[in-house]
């Protein structure tokens, strides 16, 4: 019982640090604009699709084909910035749910017509390395490891460069900002183009690790909005903590329960938490 | 040649005009006052020239040239730089950032660290509290940091709006002796205030503002000893 304990909860700390990748992108965008992405799950599916078809076609190692990916995610995300949220972006929150819910429909409709919705693999395996009792698949450990260098890239990046700096004062005071030289719609595109970028390379990483498909962004999609509720709203680095949170319940409940209590408990704690603690479990900005 | 020249400029908020053929120019290297009741339409003016809000009409020439159209970061990078009403500090940053974020325009960030020990030197209180949030400092102290990250964009025309505002008597005769002391320095400053008698004594030349129109100007000693400036403004 022991045993399967901590290899259940290993392979939930696994997966949830992911999980908490993906959340990341989305308490970024809203953190620093107010804005709700509602794009972000078929940008996960970009991600996941992209590393599928770099690797499958083109025989680019999935790793490398994350780093691609990446560069693609945030050029991607300084064009819908410009093209969808830019204009609404002092508007009322209904304009930025519905222009980010069209990307979200347009993103859906071309990848269904190319891709259908059916499932697909990247055969792609590292093997499994063995610690003391327990097994791990390499390429789940890859994963969790890849997840959180960049969440500590992103760290770094947010608090020791200037950029990054930018962003939080234009987050705090996009006014003030401006009247010391900040290029304020800049700073919010880039922003915009970071959170992108982590909701592809999340999808990316997924996709060595799972079957995807172009509806798969949803779910995960549901997931960030559950983990960024936990880990308060504009908080990434509380986004990687509701996502630790949130792949321990996925690992451990199964033990105890039927597997399809999974969602049930997690939405029960998805309310719980909005109706006694709404700031979030790490605290929230504002 | 004046440094910065407002000419007839009408300007406000929606439909609403605030601003009534305001004219006004610094002369390089004084200290300027803009004092008026208040909604005059002091921080309009301001405003105004920062590029928050567009001219109606008018223009605003900075060193000889328009720049009436450009938008508040660009005027930054030309060494326009104004300290807000109500200071606006990043307040969840640190106060070592907010003077960082202060050093945006490429030429203040080439000189950074020296800046910030002058900074440091000038306002020691903020070196104590580099590492602190700005939000968790004291009223006075915000006021401080809110001149220092202006001082840190290495302005050639600092405006400052409401020095002032909500201070004890000694920090804001502080603050008038650096903004004295900067000015012996040769910077160009336009200052807002409501304290008009010391407004008066620290500034070369001032302006006295009403419902959106210069009323009077000239030097500050003569403004200072004309009746009805101290009969409105010095309850005299
Ligand atoms: N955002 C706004 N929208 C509409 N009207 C405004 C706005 N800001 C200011 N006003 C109005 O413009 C007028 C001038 O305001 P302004 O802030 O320029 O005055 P002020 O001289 O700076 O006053 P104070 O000394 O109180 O700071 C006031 O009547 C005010 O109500
Ligand atoms: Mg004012």
């Amino acid at each position: 019982m022991g045993e399967v304990l901590i290899t259940s909860a290993l392979d939930g700390l696994l997966i949830g640090v992911i999980y908490g990748l993906a959340a990341m992108g989305l308490t970024l965008i809203f953190g620093v604009m107010d804005v709700i992405n509602l794009a972000h799950g078929p940008l996960i599916a970009v991600g996941m699709f992209g590393v599928y078809l770099l690797f499958t076609f083109l025989g680019i190692n999935p790793f490398v084909a994350l780093l691609i990916m990446a560069v693609i995610g945030l050029l991607l995300g300084f064009f819908i910035y410009f093209v969808a949220v830019n204009r609404v972006i002092d508007a009322p929150p209904l304009s930025s749910l519905l222009s980010t819910f069209s990307v979200n429909m347009m993103i859906i409709g071309v990848g269904t017509a190319l891709l259908t919705t059916s499932s697909y693999n990247v055969e792609y395996s590292l093997g499994s390395f063995e610690f003391g009792f327990f097994r791990v698949p390499g390429a789940r450990l890859m994963a969790a490891l890849a997840a959180l260098v960049v969440t500590g890239l992103l760290y770094l990046f947010m608090y020791r460069t200037r950029p990054g700096k930018y962003i939080r004062a234009v987050a705090d005071n996009r006014a003030s900002a401006e009247l010391m030289g900040i290029p304020s719609t800049r700073i919010l595109a880039l922003a915009f183009g970071i959170g992108v970028m982590l909701a592809v390379v999340a999808g990316g990483l997924i996709a060595t690790i799972l079957p995807i498909n172009i509806l798969a962004g949803g779910s995960f999609e549901l997931k960030s909005f559950v983990i960024v509720v936990l880990g308060g709203l504009g908080n990434p680095l509380g986004a990687l903590f509701g996502g630790l949170i949130l792949g321990l319940i996925e690992g451990l409940v199964p033990v105890v329960m039927k597997t399809t209590w999974v969602p049930v408990i997690e939405y029960a704690l998805f309310v719980l938490i909005l109706l006694v603690r709404p700031q979030g479990l790490m605290g929230a900005k504002k | 040649m004046a440094l910065l020249e407002v000419h007839d400029v009408n300007s406000g908020y929606g439909e609403l005009q605030i601003l009534w053929d305001a004219s006004m120019s610094l002369e390089p290297g004084q200290l300027t006052t803009l004092v008026g009741s208040n909604g005059s339409g002091k921080t309009t003016l301001l405003r105004t020239i920062m590029g928050q809000l567009k001219p109606w009409s008018g223009s605003v020439i900075f060193d000889g040239e328009d720049v009436s159209k450009l938008p508040p970061y660009t005027k930054a990078d030309l060494g326009l730089i104004m300290v807000p009403e109500g200071r606006q500090l990043f307040s969840s940053m640190s106060v070592r950032e907010n003077l960082e974020m202060g050093a945006t325009p490429k030429r203040a960030r080439a000189h950074m660290a020296q800046n910030l020990e002058r900074i440091f030197d000038i306002f020691p209180r903020l070196a104590e509290r580099a590492d602190q949030k700005a939000g968790t400092m004291s009223g006075g102290e915000q006021q401080m940091l809110a001149v220092a990250r202006g001082i840190m964009s290495e302005p050639r025309i600092l405006m400052v709006d409401e020095l002032s505002l909500g201070l004890a008597p000694v920090l804001t005769l502080d603050l008038f002796m650096a903004l004295r002391k900067l000015r012996n320095e040769g910077l160009t400053i336009l200052l807002v205030e409501q304290n008009v008698r010391m407004a008066l004594k620290v500034s070369d030349y001032a302006y006295v503002f009403n419902e959106g129109r210069v009323n009077l100007s000239g030097p500050s000693s003569e403004v200072e000893n004309n009746e009805e400036v101290r009969r409105a403004y010095l309850g005299i």
